[in-house]
């Protein structure tokens, strides 16, 4: 049975394609399986003719277990090697010879060869001695927990994200809401751009609803954060980290904006086991552009009507900004502290207009679902830094969006969003 | 010490008394029947191993302790059944630790290759050919620098003449003259393999020579002439002018273990040494200088085969070591 | 840990907290000698003796002949015998030359002879690599001397435990065998001053983490304390445990750390392969903290060469901070 999703532990035979004895050319289909999401076709792995169907249609088997043997030609068949039957099922077989078999099975008195090892692996799950023993000890069966390490390894955290999941469902949700009616899964945690700050997430919240339990975090030197500045990137990191493992949270969804989605990644790196997905929005840190003069411009603007045309760079519509957002922003800034911190941070990360930092290798390592969203008119950040990501990272590159994705069209990154979370739309 | 060439009287009959000499006659006989009640414990599958008996070289064990009390260190060599009779061990404790008893001089632990006596002064047998030679040299580092006046003689073999250890033990111990004689008993073969075939000097005394001390060899079955010249060294080593080295040449009857088969040597030159047996020479030098009678000699020798038999007796009926306690006395209790 | 209760110190290097434990003992104790090649006007191959020769005299402060294995011998017989011998060798690479005198006798004398006897002797191994003095003058012997029973073998880090364990280490009834890494000599420390002992069977927490445990020996300590410093910028905590004693290990100390990170590093300078890795993985296998473990087990050890003369690739034959960085990331983030 093999592994088609996820977070399947089981899957349904549904139908099969192919009789005991038939003979199948690899890739013909072999059977259909149900899981929870979906069903599918399963392709037969190579040629031969099938023996043993040790599960039937409606048969219920663990990921993993064998549901019937393929011969090559000219092959003894032979008995069903031991233990080669399903781990569950609605009709589960002893495995001693002849008691439930069907007629159709051969009968042979001389045990035959056994089947080659590909079709001999009993994938037992890969788990460490920790995992296994939170497993035994909560009663749960590993097959049942996916495993976020390395080649699949079902680690501890893996087993008391079971563990939580498991004691979730069985207290009574309080109160369904939002996009996929519950509150169950690890809450998202937004960290704002350079010169921004938490309130800037406020349309893409209204447009993903509360789905999910929202933290959000702000830079020091904004927004209601310390106003003391950071040395270099790496403390900017450290700090944030403090912050990140202040909320306590054993999983999450982590959002970053711009430079909060440098931090995001640096964060991820070395937090990979507690973040379930990572979303980037023009990332910083991933290239060694950045428009200098609009982080100068708005750094030292002290009158709407010079901040305005620097905020009009930052999305790809200058009509998005009005007059009323431009003094809103500048009542913001009305703090000589912010401002000092800012100019300071600005010092150092992006020294003589140049991203003072690479995280090309973090995006490189982490391995959680991760995507970068990125509009192609980007103005600040050339969105092309975004093709240095490696191919498993998602990339939603918007032809007609600025730096400000999450403000020029937040539903179309609230849904990317969902989809990262694991929400239906 | 007397002039013995003048009185031409044998040295060990001039410079020792009679009680000493009758002494010095049963310790002879005492490793002789030792070790034969050894072998035949052994044939009789009572005790397990191996070990490497010296019977025909009692002279050369018991003569080389004469010079020495209690305070005085011997380290000792896989044939050294006969220097720890020789240095005061009971044998009865001896038999116990071949048949490896709790009774036993080592508890069980060390068998027949590895007996000590700390207290007379025997720091043990050892294993390793030449293994001693070094410890031999630090005990009397230790006595030199604590002032405590004893003298170590260190026993080994011809075999070990050829091991680096020799060499450097030797040299170590003249340049610092410290108080150590060298006992080489020379039985003639290093297992099979013969002194003339092994070593490039003819005697191994010969190369005293290359440390700047003196060397003699002499008739090792002859115990007056061992202890004539084991007695000179021991004087010279407390006088604190330094080591010396003794050749004793003398002959192993048995094999080099149980397990040596004797094709490296015929049967005549065998019995040609068992006529030069040296416990026969003493005891008839003893007769001619009437200090014992034959019939003393007999008597003797029931004596010893008495406490002979008591002893293996004792050790048979000894305690079995606890296997639970198989790594006791690995690290010393520092409770105890 | 005295350092810390009010006790006066001094800054010092490694060595010379070691002439300084050196010199108490030798004040307070008339057993003490040392005894090695070059140590006396010369002050040691890594002058670390320096000038005790004229403080103590040269009957105290003892040069040797070349004779690595006679020099051993002599210790072990000295101890033996009532004194309190510390031997230096001039390179760890040298104790080959005298392993029998050291796995034979000096690990084995008490066992063998039933706890009749300790052997209080104290050997001295300037070790390691680092010095481009190429591959028989580099190595880390510290696994080989750590097989025998019979013998403790510490590598103090510090210069505050390089003297509490020499000064504990001559304390000790029994052997034990110091490995020094002679790119530590000069490394500088508070040292209490005047007498005080480090346990010889204590690992230490010098970094407490709760990310992953690094087990690091010898030299290595200070680059896992590096490594370590380095990835807390990133928010992982790693917890080094500085082994100290290899034999015995302290099986406590590092099962407690196990079950809290549930991550194993082991670094140590030797040869990866049969090493104390191995001995530390297998030790955590076989305890209740298995359970508790969320990777596999990662050992980072010497290349499975002789060390090289270049110096580039004399780092590449060692672990290096790098590396330790690397190994313990990859743990501690769930990617091994």
């Amino acid at each position: 049975m093999p592994k088609v999703d996820m977070d399947m532990a089981e899957g349904t035979i549904a139908k099969w394609h192919v009789s005991e004895g038939e003979k199948v050319a690899r890739g013909d289909p072999l059977f259909d399986i149900e899981t929870d999401k979906a069903a599918m076709e399963v392709e037969a792995p190579g040629e031969g003719t099938l023996h043993h169907v040790l599960a039937g249609e409606g048969d219920t088997v663990a990921i993993g277990s064998a549901v019937a043997f393929l011969y090559s030609e000219g092959e003894e068949v032979g008995d069903p090697p031991a233990g080669a039957k399903p781990a569950m099922g609605s009709e589960e077989p002893t495995g001693r010879r002849g008691e439930t078999r069907s007629d159709t099975q051969p009968v042979q008195e001389e045990p035959a060869a056994p089947p080659d090892e590909k079709r001999k692996i009993e994938a037992g799950p890969r788990a460490t001695p920790l995992a296994r023993r939170l497993a035994r000890e909560a009663d749960l069966r590993l097959s049942d927990i996916p495993g976020t390490g390395p080649r699949g390894r079902i680690q501890g955290e893996d087993v008391r994200e079971a563990v939580r999941a498991t004691d979730m469902r069985a207290s009574p949700d309080p109160e369904p809401k939002g996009r996929a009616g519950a509150q169950t899964g690890p809450p998202l945690v937004l960290i704002h751009g350079f010169l921004s700050d938490a309130q800037s997430w406020g349309p893409l919240e209204k447009a993903f609803g509360s789905g999910r339990p929202i933290h959000k975090l702000e830079l020091p030197g904004h927004g209601r954060a310390t106003r003391k500045p950071p040395a270099d990137f790496s403390a900017l990191v450290s700090h944030m980290r403090r912050g990140l493992d202040e909320l306590n949270l054993e999983a999450m969804h982590l959002v970053g904006h711009s430079l909060g989605g440098a931090v995001a990644l640096a964060l991820a790196d070395t937090r990979p086991r507690r973040v379930a997905s990572l979303t980037l929005i023009a990332p910083a840190g991933l290239g060694p552009q950045i428009d200098g003069a609009a982080l100068d411009g708005m750094l030292r603007a002290t009158r709407a009507e010079s901040l305005a045309p620097w905020l009009k760079r930052l999305v790809a519509d200058p009509d998005r900004i009005s007059w009323n957002y431009v003094q809103a922003v500048l009542a913001g800034r009305s703090d000589e502290d912010l401002r000092d911190a800012q100019r300071r941070m600005a010092e150092t990360l992006f020294a003589d207009g140049t991203q003072c930092f690479d995280l090309q290798a973090a995006l490189g390592r982490v391995e959680m679902p991760t995507r970068i969203i990125w509009g192609r008119r980007d103005g600040i950040i050339p969105w092309s830094h975004a093709l240095s990501a490696p191919g498993r990272v998602s990339l939603n590159l918007f032809d007609d969006l600025g730096h400000m994705p999450q403000i020029e069209a937040p539903e179309a990154v609230a849904d990317l969003l969902a989809a990262s979370v694991g929400l239906a739309p | 010490m007397p002039d013995t060439a003048q009185a031409n009287v044998p040295f060990a009959i001039a410079t020792y008394d009679p009680d000493r000499l009758r002494a010095a006659l049963r310790k002879m006989y005492l490793i002789r029947k030792f070790e034969e009640g050894a072998e035949d414990s052994y044939t009789r599958g009572l005790i397990h191993g191996t070990m490497h008996l010296s019977i025909g070289q009692e002279a050369s064990a018991v003569a080389s302790c004469m010079a020495l009390t209690d305070d005085d260190k011997i380290t000792s060599t896989h044939r050294g059944h006969g220097h720890c009779v020789a240095k005061g061990a009971d044998v009865a404790r001896m038999f116990a630790e071949f048949f490896g008893k709790e009774e036993g001089y080592c508890r069980g632990r060390g068998g027949s290759m590895h007996i000590a006596d700390v207290e007379k002064g025997n720091l043990g047998a050892n294993g390793i050919v030449g293994g001693g030679l070094p410890i031999a040299v630090g005990a009397a580092l230790s006595a030199k620098r604590l002032g405590t006046g004893a003298v170590t003689v260190c026993f080994f073999g011809d075999g070990a003449n050829n091991e680096g250890a020799f060499h450097e033990a030797l040299n170590m111990a003249a340049i610092w003259k410290l108080p150590v004689v060298f006992v080489c008993e020379n039985n003639k073969y290093g297992m099979s393999t013969s002194t003339e075939r092994s070593t490039a000097v003819a005697n191994i005394a010969d190369r005293a020579a290359a440390y700047a001390m003196p060397g003699v060899t002499v008739d090792g079955n002859d115990f007056s002439e061992v202890a004539e010249a084991v007695e000179t060294a021991v004087a010279r080593a407390r006088r604190g002018e330094g080591p010396s080295l003794i050749e004793n040449v003398t002959y192993r009857w048995r094999g080099h273990s149980k397990s040596d088969r004797n094709r490296y040597r015929t049967k005549d030159e065998i019995a040609g040494w068992v006529k030069k047996d040296p416990i026969a020479r003493m005891g008839a030098m003893l007769v001619t200088h009437g200090i014992m009678a034959e019939e003393d000699i007999a008597a003797m020798e029931t004596d010893v085969d008495d406490e002979i038999a008591e002893a293996i007796e004792f050790a048979r009926s000894g305690t079995d070591p606890d296997p639970a306690e198989v790594t006791r006395d690995v690290h010393t209790d520092r409770a105890a | 840990m005295n350092a810390a209760a009010g006790v006066r110190t001094r800054e010092m290097s490694y060595a010379e907290a070691i002439r300084d434990a050196m010199d108490i003992a030798l004040t307070e104790d008339e057993r003490v000698v040392l005894m090695g090649e070059d140590i006396g006007v010369y002050g040691g191959a890594f002058q670390v003796t320096g000038d005790l020769v004229e403080r103590h005299g040269p009957d105290r402060v003892i040069d040797t002949p070349i004779s690595e294995l006679g020099g051993a011998g002599v210790a072990v017989g000295a101890a033996m015998t009532g004194l309190r011998p510390i031997l230096e060798f001039q390179f760890s690479d040298f104790a080959t030359l005298a392993m029998e005198q050291i796995v034979n006798q000096a690990a084995k004398v008490r066992y063998m002879l039933g706890g009749a006897v300790s052997v209080p002797v104290v050997m001295r191994f300037p070790a390691g690599s680092g010095t481009g003095a190429a591959a028989q003058h580099s190595q880390s012997l510290e696994a080989w001397l750590g097989h025998v029973p019979g013998l403790k073998v510490v590598q103090p880090t510090t210069p505050e435990d390089a003297k509490g364990m020499l000064l504990a280490a001559l304390d000790d009834p029994d052997p034990v065998m110091i490995f020094e890494h002679k790119l530590l000599y000069k490394l500088k420390g508070q040292v209490p001053e005047g007498r005080y002992t480090t346990p010889l069977d204590k690992a230490v927490v010098r970094r407490a983490g709760d990310a992953v445990t690094v087990v690091a020996s010898g030299i290595m300590v200070h680059k896992a304390l590096e490594a370590a410093g380095q990835l807390a910028e990133d928010g992982i905590e790693a917890e080094v445990i500085d082994l100290r004693s290899v034999r015995p290990i302290d099986r406590e100390t590092i099962l407690e750390s196990v079950r809290k990170t549930g991550r194993l590093l082991c670094v140590y300078e030797a040869v990866k392969t049969l090493g104390i890795g191995a001995e530390i993985s297998a030790m955590v296998a076989e305890s209740d903290a298995f359970d508790f473990l969320d990777a596999p087990i990662v050992r980072l050890g010497g290349a499975e060469c002789p060390i090289p003369y270049n110096p580039d690739l004399e780092k590449a034959a060692v672990p290096q901070i790098a590396d330790i960085l690397d190994a313990a990331r990859a743990l501690a983030t769930g990617r091994r």
